[in-house]
């Protein structure tokens, strides 16, 4: 099988397959560069739902409590911070110390007035990113 | 002991040390362009430990930048005022700026336009990268 490889950090990252029929080998590829789904439930007045993940804009902690802001409302989730990082693909970056964000449903970059970055998600939410991890959000995203 | 309480230490440790070096290159200068220049045992010695604490307390007050839950008004009122009474005091001990209101006022007016020069240059660091951030979405 010809394989092309492209950087571009402009694009989105995309893998698409020619191939002649199905195969082993396709099946693995398709599994490696899609990962494995991740299935999240998330409770709002003890209902649960299941989480689309590209609608969810970050996951915070606040009083104790990790709740994932979405675009149909903020859902309570049953699990810590820091194993929603473990299982997260990548477009998901710990933006402080309390909120890990889907770069995706990232509306903007805005500078606030102590000079942090302020990152303002597509469904209003907004959050800041903390001097700690300014470092590694700009190498996740290219710069 | 409260996380941030040991960031302040442990960086108050590290850097407090430089203090007492940059002292004594300013004191080494001035002794090059002043050959009469000279300081007692006293003055040595408060120069050491002030220079000491004030790179201390300076190290340490960037910790509040990073406490997340504190307010920006918080953080920015502490910071401003460690580092205030820091050099006040420094100054004043050392004997680098007199006693008196005038030097005060002026030193103040200095301080306070030095302080907001650098906070300029943060903010417009920081909007150059939000910039570059946005370019990236």
């Amino acid at each position: 099988m010809k394989v092309t490889t492209v950087i571009d950090p402009s694009r989105e990252e995309e893998v698409v397959i020619y191939a002649h029929q199905e195969s082993a080998l396709v099946k693995e590829i398709e599994r490696i560069a899609g990962g494995t789904p991740i299935e999240l439930i998330g409770y709002q007045e003890k209902i649960a739902t299941p989480l689309d993940m590209e609608a969810v804009c970050c996951f915070t902690v606040q009083n104790g409590k990790v709740y994932a802001q979405t675009h149909s409302g903020v859902f309570e989730l049953k699990r810590r911070l820091y194993q929603l990082e473990e299982m997260l693909p990548r477009r998901f970056i710990k933006i402080n110390q309390s909120c890990v964000a889907n770069i995706r449903q990232i509306q903007r970059f805005d500078t606030a007035f102590s000079g942090t970055l302020r990152v303002i998600f597509k469904n209003g939410y907004i959050d800041y990113v903390s001097r700690r991890q300014l470092k590694s959000v700009k190498e996740r995203m290219g710069l | 002991m409260n996380i941030y309480l040991k960031r302040f230490l442990q960086r108050g440790l590290v850097f407090g040390g430089f203090g007492p070096i940059i002292a004594g290159i300013v004191y080494y200068i001035i002794s090059l362009s002043a050959p009469t220049f000279a300081l007692d045992g006293k003055e040595v010695l408060v120069g050491i430990v002030s220079s000491y604490v004030l790179a201390f307390l300076q190290a340490g007050a960037s910790v509040f930048n990073q406490i997340e839950h504190w307010s920006l008004a918080r953080s920015l009122f502490c910071h401003f005022s460690l580092y205030y009474i820091a050099y006040v005091t420094c100054y004043l001990v050392n004997a680098w700026i007199p006693f008196s209101w005038d030097a005060l006022l002026i030193f103040t007016g200095v301080f306070v336009g030095g302080y907001a020069l650098v906070w300029i240059i943060v903010y417009l660091c920081a909007r150059h990268t939000g910039k570059k951030l946005n370019e990236k979405l």
